[in-house]
């Protein structure tokens, strides 16, 4: 009975002592975490004192993102007509001269993404195909892969500046640098896709009689089509947001005009043109979403009118449910 | 149409002899049914047959011609049917004809007219003509493996491979996909080789009948003279009331016919 209780006391203290061992060690993580962090914060200048000191200058800046006015002559609410003059005055959206459509900023955004995607797209394909190791045997693929790896080490607004002996500050350059990232990217997702395609229908294409060429196309292109589209599609939303940051470097488009815009102090103008990037972005990600959405099994989809049509009823149903 | 001739063909994967010493032949037209139970080697064969395996040591030649490859005249018919779901029956139909088509061909999709009427005949034959341009990957199990079916007569074989075409499917589609088999067979005059495991179904649709065991041949013979004790040989005892009652019954030649039926099922 005695001897019981011993190895109950014992037992007890082994915990207590592991319970203190892990205490230790969580303090001595805690310090070293909390030491990284201020020294993170002292290198990057930050202080308290200087966000209590021009409180008041973002407060009036604040009241520039959002120009106070009224809704219908009464609900207090954001003057929109400041932002909307703006739109129209810079072009951002579109405009008509003599019955012309004049395509604004958002377009030049938006083209800088679509094309820039899409000249990326061989070169994706190409390295992404032949960096799979189905495709190009073990050692050899890792050219392509490491090439791709490169690519994405390199952000792209590092690669538009690379590009400016070749085209200068402007959209062209962030396309190209657009369509280089694309090629990192989006051939790195084409190489995963890849890994994950089933032996048998390749087999079954080999058993045709079919040649090398067709094998890789037939067999194991045809498996992964529906991913590769879902893929470049969501490649297609990030390089719109990355076409508004060119813009910040002087690619032009809507990024350029956010700015022009802030270095003018004018946060009005700022805030209509930050409305137009996320109406660009939201839109994109929308049509993207329901793009994959579809290719992805449901096949009946929805019809763009129903698209629209249904539109508030699903954003009513988002506040709530 | 072909003559098979196998000579003492041999496949070991390591240490596993999956094939040993095996020899037959097959005369023109012949519907042959390999029988066995799993790993005895059917499967190997058949993929030796088609070229995708290559054999440790013995010949195949089809009509006098060394198997060194997969050709386009041999088509083979997988368990799992391995079509392309993404693309429709008909794309998957017509893929049958790549070993003939060049690659940028196959491509662009500039495959020959009469492959693309070639592949819709396929589809007819296998009661799928309607239903051509529906997605592979959509269709139930029967009508995937009657894609596949209708990709291997695309290749215009002179010899049709099956490596268990019906083993994942009900019953009902079973004899459906084994009747479509048997019916393209005799159309078109097709020398075929099926490996399948449920008895009753290789007595309903077998002409001749192979069995195999730990990579053996243990059976060679025609319909009259694959009984029960045959049944024994390759599967070894197995006792099932089917088996009792036919033995109990006499002569299993006088009720073959009616073992196709729903009891058969139990062997």
């Amino acid at each position: 009975m005695s001897t019981d209780t011993d190895r109950i006391e014992e037992a007890l203290r082994n915990i207590q002592i592991a319970k203190r061992v892990r205490l230790l060690f969580s303090v001595v993580v805690l310090v070293l975490f909390a030491w990284f962090f201020t020294n993170a914060l002292s290198e990057v200048g930050f202080s308290v004192g200087e966000i209590v000191e021009y409180w008041p200058e973002f407060t009036d800046a604040l009241g520039d993102f959002f120009p106070p006015g009224t809704l219908f002559g009464v609900v207090p609410f954001v003057d929109v007509s400041q932002y909307w003059a703006f739109i129209q005055e810079r072009n951002l959206l579109l405009q008509f001269q003599d019955g012309n459509p004049v395509l604004g900023a958002v377009f030049v955004t938006f083209a800088m993404g679509f094309a820039g995607t899409i000249l990326g797209i061989p070169g994706a394909l190409i390295l992404g195909v032949l960096g799979s190791e189905r495709v190009t045997p073990y050692p050899f693929n890792f050219i392509f892969r490491g090439t791709m790896s490169v690519i994405r080490a390199i952000p792209a607004l590092v690669w538009a500046l690379i590009y400016i002996p070749l085209g200068g500050v402007s959209p062209f350059t962030a396309t190209l640098a657009i369509g280089t990232d694309t090629m990192g990217n989006l051939g790195r997702l084409f190489t995963d896709a890849l890994e994950e395609v089933e032996d048998g229908p390749i087999e079954a294409i080999e058993s045709t009689g079919a040649n090398s060429p067709q094998k890789v196309v037939f067999g194991m292109l045809s498996q992964v089509f529906t991913p590769f589209i879902a893929w470049t599609m969501y490649i297609l939303e990030i390089n719109v947001r990355i076409g508004v940051t060119m813009g910040l470097i002087g690619g032009g488009g809507l990024g350029q005009v956010l700015q022009t815009q802030r270095g003018l102090f004018r946060y009005t103008n700022m805030m209509a043109t930050i409305l137009v990037i996320f109406m660009l972005v939201v839109s994109v990600e929308f049509v993207s979403q329901r793009v994959r959405s579809y290719i992805r099994g449901n096949e009946e989809g929805t019809s763009v009118l129903k698209l629209i049509v249904e539109f508030p009823q699903r954003m009513a149903r988002s506040i709530w449910e | 149409m072909s003559t098979i001739e196998v000579t003492n063909l041999s496949k070991s994967y390591g240490d596993v002899t999956a094939l040993d010493d095996v020899s037959f032949t097959i005369p023109d037209g012949e519907f042959v049914v390999v029988l066995g139970q799993s790993g005895a080697g059917k499967s190997t064969l058949l993929r030796c047959l088609n070229g995708i395996t290559r054999p440790t040591s013995g010949s195949i030649t089809i009509d006098d011609a060394n198997v060194v490859g997969p050709r386009n005249d041999v088509a083979m018919i997988f368990q799992q049917h391995y079509i392309l779901g993404q693309m429709s029956a008909y794309s998957n139909a017509l893929t049958g004809a790549l070993g003939r088509t060049s690659f940028l061909g196959s491509l662009l999709g500039l495959y020959g007219g009469d492959d693309k009427k070639e592949a819709l005949r396929a589809l007819e034959t296998v009661g799928l003509l309607d239903e051509a341009n529906q997605r592979a990957g959509k269709m139930s199990g029967g009508q995937q493996q009657r894609v596949g079916i209708a990709r291997a007569l695309v290749q215009n074989p002179n010899l049709l491979l099956a490596d268990e075409p019906v083993a994942s499917l009900d019953p009902a589609s079973a004899e459906t996909v084994m009747r479509y088999i048997r019916d393209a067979a005799d159309e078109r005059d097709l020398t075929t080789i099926a490996s399948l495991h449920q008895v009753n179904i290789a007595r309903e649709f077998g002409e001749r009948f192979l069995g195999m065991k730990d990579g053996q041949v243990v059976f060679d013979g025609y319909r009259e003279d694959f009984n029960v004790d045959v049944i024994d040989r390759i599967y070894g005892d197995i006792e099932t009331e089917a088996i009792r009652e036919e033995r109990a019954d006499g002569p299993p030649e006088n009720n073959a016919a009616a073992t196709s039926g729903a009891r058969s099922h139990e062997y």
